[in-house]
This record gives structure tokens, sequence and C-alpha cells, in this order.
């Protein structure tokens, strides 16, 4: 036995020998194994799959356009078109080409803040929250102050003394009770009835409507110039700015409310994300530094 | 590579503009993705409709100022131009807030919020280049917009001809006409109208514009619907270039309750078509096609920044008012204009009276407003010393509107202007048109019906109010009078009425400005009157009301120069030349019972700097020497017509 084995070539001795070892048979069955995968890989492929639903879809998608149903042919193409464009995406991701792309970069952005929108459930607050954020914003809900008022005017175009000097002699009459229609008619109304200051503002000018808020009430004040001439003016009665209750304005306080939680969650859940990188910027591009 | 830059957007620009000029043109389109201010601060909770009047309800009348043709990103060309800003952008900028330009400065009106506001986006592929420029849209596969939304200039330009070309040709791809698009968009037009419209206080509409262009000539109409009711999808230049199809669709929107007007524009770049003595098939006018238009088009939009088309030189030579902002090319290029005639209100009006004499109908019978065309989604921008012209990135620049020497330079000397460019036409345009109406109150009731019985003014800019009525019989001291309106109203009709015909009286006019305080000083009122006489329509402007004291020259018929000049260093104006406000009673000195006639008002301020001034002045440059340095802003009421028999 000795002797036949002895007779062998090295090498087949060397291979019966290896054949015996254990670590050997394991890296055999390794590579049978590791080979056997790439055959079945290599025939199971990756998958573009379009269920009925999105057919369903493409095919609406077609009919509104062109007003009639898809033919099979045409409905053939559709089918092509939507699988070209899937494998096209694909490969395109595979080759990262979506990499440094501006469009895609918004885009997935925009996704995400949505989606990040979306699983956010806005908050139902409770009386006391609405309250206390009401009390913080009611600057934001103040109606200016009302006036209602009637004024009589003298045109300065003719000079400005003369102008003044009768408005002063009209405040005189109608003070002592005299005919009140002593100014001139005038283009804008010479009565106002619960008018907002801010209109007023717009129309006569600051002096004018802050007149309106300091002159006694229900007598003829003034003159009080204006950019057309002078004015006397008669306040019947004043509304100073109104703020209103948490009831006249409820629906409003409540989407003002619901917006800013939206934006603190939306500023929150950014300001988290952020942490999870490291940010790194070097330098400023040219044109800005110049 | 500033250089290369600059060329090609110039050339872009001008591809840009011609948008408009072709057949289908614009479009927007909108969804609410990007930045724009949806969410607004909280407003002051709107009062239950219990209360009978709204705050400020004046039986008789106030005056408020809007802007009704106003376009956002959902434009296609304002996207083109790179406006990102939204309807409620629009909305939000007519309210006095600040918004950006897409230039990269912040702009704000300086003369306060308007009152009312239509944001009128094309409704031509309104929404597609937004869309265009989403990349999960298939629009944004087609090879016809690649390169539009690149970052090289040569490369949008090369698509954006494209793109026009193919608006020209009407082939552009199936899915830019998507449905789907349009109605996303068409929706948040009408949502921002709806979160905006604050009765008593604001007033919003929904509208959009008929962008119809038949060989580049404009017949573009605003449609301005009364309220919520609007119709699916809008009628667009797509679906037909005739407005008579338009009119005949609106007529069939109100017998389904949707109320809507269309309000014509740019008569100046019809090149003569837009009041053609034929419809626009061909087939000759008739008293049913009179009415299908007049019920339609009650107000036409005399001025806006493209140009003033209350009349021409040349077709007014007796009139020395007449060159005002006028733009004598077709829209969106530099093609001239050759056709004056049919181009121009005074002479379509004219023309209406000389239709009723001679064949029993007027097609031309309509009131007056202005209104910008902003493309910067910034309603009233037409403030001379606050200008930004209304094409986005490419007219933003004083340089890109040729007010200041080009490439930095201190002088005109050696400037060669190229008269073909964009910048030509972008120089011609002026800071014009805001549209005035006199209504009851704040709302869209109110101001949809004083447009509809024309009791409406146009101005070139400022706020100034005019009233304008007409009577035979007013009281002598009626303009002392403190129940002036009253009797105004009650023994007359105001500016859009009918006179009854007269039974040998001549009519009386009154004529009362006022002028707006952040503005000049008035200088002249005049009464344009057009009347037919044996046969011919024919046409004269009295000056009636004169500042300062002077008194008109019976030889000339004119008020003397009040002297009022502008330091064209800084523009202050002569100080204490001009009136805050004029008031006339004016008897026509040359009515003739028989005649037919109309009458409009048109008060002149004195003269003050154009934008372009302005624009050389922040430069530190001297102005252009090809332009204008001064304009006489101004107001028109719509006019009052005078029929010999009913």
């Amino acid at each position: 036995m000795t002797e036949s084995l002895s007779k062998q070539s090295p090498v087949r001795a060397f291979i019966a020998r290896a054949g015996r070892e254990p670590l050997v048979h394991f890296l055999l069955v390794g590579a049978l194994l590791f080979g056997g995968i790439q055959v079945v890989r290599s025939l199971q492929r990756p998958v573009v799959r379009i269920d009925a639903q999105e057919l369903g879809q493409l095919a609406g998608y077609w009919s509104t356009q062109m007003q009639r149903d898809p033919t099979n042919e045409e409905l053939q193409g559709i089918i092509h078109e939507r699988v070209d464009e899937e494998v096209l995406a694909r490969e395109a991701l595979r080759l990262g080409l979506d990499k440094d792309d501006m469009i895609i970069r918004r885009r997935l952005a925009q996704k995400m803040t949505f989606a990040s929108e979306d699983t956010a459930n806005l908050p139902e607050p409770d009386e006391a929250a609405l309250k206390a954020f009401f009390e913080k914003t009611k600057a934001d809900y103040q109606a200016p102050p009302r006036v209602t008022f009637r004024h009589q005017f003298f045109n300065s175009d003719r000079g400005k003394d003369q102008a003044l000097a009768r408005a002063k002699e009209a405040l005189g009459k109608v003070a002592s009770g005299q005919d009140e229609a002593l100014g001139e008619p005038f283009l804008l109304p010479q009565t106002y009835s619960d008018a907002s200051l801010t209109d007023i503002n717009k129309d006569y000018g600051q002096d004018f409507a802050a007149a309106l808020l300091s002159v006694p009430l229900n007598q003829w004040s003034g003159p009080i110039a204006s950019a057309y001439g002078y004015h006397l003016i008669k306040v019947d009665s004043r509304i100073s700015a109104k703020t209103p209750t948490l009831d006249d304005v409820r629906s409003d306080v409540l989407a003002a409310y619901q917006d800013q939680a939206r934006k603190a969650r939306n500023a929150t859940f950014l300001a988290d994300l952020r942490k999870k990188y490291r940010v790194e910027i070097s330098g400023m591009p040219q044109t800005v530094l110049k | 590579m500033g250089n290369r830059w600059r060329t090609t957007a110039g050339s872009l620009t001008a591809m840009a503009v011609v948008l408009a000029a072709f057949p289908g043109s614009t479009a927007g389109s909108g969804s609410a993705v990007t930045g724009s201010a949806a969410a607004k601060a909280p407003v002051v909770a709107k009062k239950a409709a219990a209360s009978a009047h709204l705050p400020g309800y004046n039986t008789e009348r106030n005056a408020y100022f809007g802007d009704l043709h106003v376009h956002t990103k959902l434009s296609f060309d304002a996207y083109i131009f790179n406006v990102r800003a939204s309807p409620d952008d629009a909305y939000r900028f007519a309210k006095g807030e600040t918004i950006g330009h897409s230039g990269g400065f912040n702009i704000r009106l300086s003369g306060g919020p308007l009152d009312f506001v239509a944001v009128t986006d094309h409704s031509e592929y309104i929404g597609a280049l937004q869309e265009a420029a989403n990349p999960k849209s298939p629009l944004n596969k087609l090879p016809i917009i690649e390169g539009l939304f690149s970052t090289d200039p040569v490369k949008i330009g090369a698509a954006f001809s494209r793109v026009i070309a193919a608006m020209g040709s009407n082939s552009l791809p199936v899915e830019f006409k998507d449905k789907a698009i349009t109605a996303k968009a068409w929706k948040e037009v009408q949502d921002a109208a709806e979160r905006n419209n604050d009765p008593g206080h604001f007033t919003t509409f929904v509208g959009y514009e008929f962008t119809s262009a038949p060989d580049g000539k404009n017949l573009h109409r605003n449609v301005i619907f009364k309220n919520a009711k609007v119709p699916e999808l809008p009628y667009s230049a797509i679906e037909s270039l005739d407005p008579e199809n338009l009119w005949k669709r609106m007529d069939t929107w109100r017998k389904a309750g949707v109320e809507a007007m269309a309000i014509p524009h740019n008569m100046n770049g019809s090149d003569g078509i837009m009041f053609e003595p034929t419809r626009r098939d061909g087939r000759s006018m008739d008293k049913a096609y009179a009415d299908l238009r007049m019920r339609n088009e009650p107000i036409a939009e005399i001025t806006q920044i493209k140009g003033t088309s209350e009349t021409h030189p040349s077709l007014s030579p007796n009139d020395e008012w007449a060159n005002f902002e006028i733009m004598e090319s077709y829209i969106g290029t530099t093609k001239p204009i050759t056709q004056f005639n049919g181009g121009y209100v005074r002479e379509a009006l004219k023309s209406g009276i000389l239709m009723q004499d001679t064949k029993g109908f007027n097609p031309f019978k309509f009131g007056f407003i202005g209104s910008s065309d902003t493309h910067n989604a910034a309603p009233g921008s037409v403030e001379d010393r606050n200008y930004f012209s209304k094409a986005g990135r490419v007219d933003g620049k004083a340089e890109q509107r040729g007010s200041i020497p080009p490439e930095g330079g201190k002088t005109w000397e050696g400037v060669k202007e190229d008269e073909t460019s964009s910048l030509a036409r972008f120089k011609s345009w002026g800071a014009s048109g805001i549209a005035g109406v006199w209504a009851e109150e704040n709302s869209r009731d109110a101001i949809y019906s004083a447009m509809r019985r024309k009791e409406t003014f146009a101005t070139s800019g400022p706020r100034m109010r005019v009233r304008f009525f007409a009577a035979y019989d007013y009281p002598q001291n009626i303009l002392k009078r403190s129940d002036l309106v009253t009797v105004a109203y009650r023994s007359g009709v105001p500016m859009g009425g009918d006179l009854m015909p007269s039974k040998g009286k001549a009519p009386q006019f009154i004529l009362w400005a006022m002028r707006d305080p952040n503005s000049g000083y008035l200088q002249r009122a005049q009464i344009v009157k057009g009347w037919v006489e044996n046969g011919v329509a024919k046409e004269a402007v009295f000056d009636v009301a004169c500042s300062d004291h002077l008194a008109i020259n019976p030889a000339t018929g004119r008020c003397p120069d009040n002297g009022a000049k502008v330091d064209l260093s800084n523009c202050e104006p002569t100080k204490f030349k001009g009136d805050a406000e004029m008031k006339t009673l004016w008897r026509d000195p040359t009515f003739k019972p028989n005649q037919r006639a109309f009458y409009y008002a048109r008060v002149l301020e004195n003269p003050s700097c154009r934008w372009s001034t302005w624009d050389a002045i922040r430069n530190g440059t001297p102005p252009n020497p090809k332009l204008l340095p001064t304009i006489q802003e101004r107001v028109w009421s719509s006019p009052i017509w005078y029929a010999p028999s009913l």
C-alpha cells in the first residue's frame, strides 16, 4: 500500500491529501454556492411592474387630453413609454446622474418638506392656549379708530392767507350758532359716518386725521390744513382703536395659531435635521465678494 | 462673460415680449408650491352682512382706484421673465406690502394701497411654464422646452424662440394645453381672489387675459368676473382668435348666471384692427353685432405701460397734448405700426357716433379706465419716481430700458442706440395706467356696477379724482352749492351716461377735478368733443378751466402758460404753480341740436419728471436726450353721449 502510494506523483499526493482537509471542503462548497447564486441572479433581473391601477391612471390621463379612449395600439404605446421612462430613470440613478442636479435636489427637498408637514398633525389648541395666543397677538386684530364727522372746505388755490381768513371767519360764525354751510363744495365727501381713520389719513393726510382724534366733540374746530386747502371739522362721535374679543375673530385666530404652530414644527424639524449633519461651507462665490 | 449675458439677455427680451404678439400668447400656472405667502397674517374678522352698507358707503359715490390688468408667475411670459410672485403676492403688493422683484430688489407702492385689483394672467397656457419647470411633469420631458430653465442664457434664448415659434404656429405640444394644468392655475387665481377680497376695504375680481393677436396684431382683452361665479375654465385665444366668439361665450355664461365683461387694451398695438369697420371675419357689422359687443365690452383700457391709446398726433393734429406716451410698434417687437387709424379710442368714438347716424347702431360706445399691465405681480406700479417697468428680469434695471448710458457710461455722447432692440421699446413705455370708478362702496357689486354704467375714469398714474356731469338746466350757482353732487346727479347724467335730446338748449357740463396729494398740482381742465357734421365725424379740444387765476385766451381758446416748470437736476417742480382743485360749469358754444356728439373730460397736471429722468437722476447721469424729460400726468373721464333724438 505504502509502496503503491509512494508511486503516485507528488501532485496527486497533494490533491489526495488536500481532499481530506475540511478547510478545502468548506472552500469548495463556498465556491459552488457562489457560482450558483450568480447564475440564479443573472436569471432574476430587476422587475419593472406597472399595476392595473397605474395603467388605469395613465390611460385616463391620455383620454382626458385626447377626449377619447386609447386604442389597443395606443395603449401599448403608453405602456412602452412608461416602461422606458422607468428603466431610463433607474439606469440614471444607477449611474448617479441624480447627483449635483439642482432641479432634482430641489424637488426632493420639496417632497421632504411636504412629507414632514403632512405627518405633523396640527394641534387643536385648547381654549387656554388659544386665549394666550390671542392675548399675545391682539395688536394684529386691532381695528383703527372710527370717526363720524363733518367738515367744511376752504379752497386755497386763490391764496392761502385769504382761505385761512375765510375759514377763521366762518368758524366765528358757526361757533355763534349761525348757518353751518359756509364752506365750499368739496369733491370728496363732506360727511363721514363711522369712517376708518386709516382711510381718512390716506385721503387727507396725517394732520387732518390727527385733528379728528383731538378736537372737542360736537363743536366746530379748525382751521386744519390738508393737501387741498383748509377745513373746519366737527366730530360727532369717535370710537377709539378697538381690540376685538376672541369670539369676534376666533376663526382667524385659530388659523393664525395653526399657521404659527406649523411654522414652529417645520423649524424644529429642520433644526433637528441639521443636527444630523456637519455643515461645511468654504468661501464665498466670487460675484458676492465683488 | 458679463457682456455676453447682457447681449443674450437683450435678445431674449426681444423674443420674450414677442410672446404677447403671437396668436396664442401667454400663460402661467399655479401650483401653490413655490414660496408665495399663501398663509397671511390674520385679518380682522369680516363683519356679518347684517348691516345694509359697508363702511364708507356714500349715495353720492366715492372715487376708488384700482388696477384691472395684472400678471403673475402664472402667465407664460412673466414666468420666463423670471417672475415667481403669485396672485397672492400681487394682492399683498396692492395692499401696500413689500414684495420681491425678480431682479433681486424689493418693491412697494409709494402712493399707498389700491382699493381694488384683478389678477389677469394670460389664459393661454396658464400655469404651463411653471409646470414645465417641474421635473415631475410630463411637460418637463418635452424636447421643445429643453434649455428653457437652464442657467445658460444662450440655451434659454434658443429654447425660448422655439417655444414662441411653436406658439405662433399653434404647434405647441398638446401637453401644454392639458386641462388639468389650466384648471390648477385657474383655481389658484380664484382662491387668491377669494382670500384677499375684503369688502369695505379691498376688492378683488377673478379675471384673466384673452390673448388674441392675429398676425401679431393686438386684440387682447381682460375678462373680469363680477363675483366668484366663474366658468370652469377660461375661454382663451387658443379656442378662437376672434373676440366675437369670446363675447358669444360670455353671453352663454351670462345665461348660466356667470356675469363678466371684457376690457380691450393696447389698441395702439393692433395696427388698426381693434376698431376696424368690419367684423373680424370680414362680414359687415349690424345692430346685433353692436349690441353683442357693447353688452360685453362696456369699457376700454385706454392707457397702460405699453402706451396710451387715447389718440395719436397724426389723428388729432389740433390737439397739442396728443403726443402722450405713444407706442408705435407691434406688441413685443419693434415692427412698426402702419395703421394708426382704428387703433385709438377717440377716433373709434367718432366712428361709433357716425355709424349710429348712418347705420343705426354704435359698436364703439365705451367708457375709459387705465391699468398697468404689470408682469411683476405689482398692481399700480405706474409711479414715475418709483418705476421698475413691467417685465421682470428683462427691463427691471435702468440700463435695460435705455434711461441711463450703457456700460456704466457717464454721458450720452457717442452712444449708439439700436432702435430695433428691445431696449428701444422699453424706453418708449410709460409709467401709466390706473382705473378709477365712482361707486357707493368698496365692494364687488358696487364697483362692477360702476363699470357696467361706465362711471369710470382713467389716470396716467396719479390718483386724481374727476367728476363730470351734463344737463341742460343746472342752477347758475351750482358750483357753490353744498348739494352740488346731489343736484348734478338729480338733474343730469354722470360720466358714461346719455344726455336726453335737447329741446333747443346747449348742454352744460360740470367738470370738477381734485389733485392727488402725492402728485403734482393741476394745470388745466379740458373737454374733448367729437361730433358728426354733414356726415363727417369731427373733434375739438376745449380748455374749460385754467389754474393760477388765469383766464382762457379768447383768440386761441387756450389757457395761457402758467409758468410751471421742472428743475431737471432734481425733478423739483416750480413752487406755487397749479391748483389743488379745478371746477367749472361749461356750456358748449358750438352745440347744434341735430349733431350727434360725445364729450369727455381731460385734466392735466403741471409738468413733472418722466420715469426716465428719475432713473437718470438716481444714476447721476443726464437724461437720455432722445426721450422727453417731462410729461404732464392726466386724468380722462368716460364720455357722455348726446343723441339728437331717442
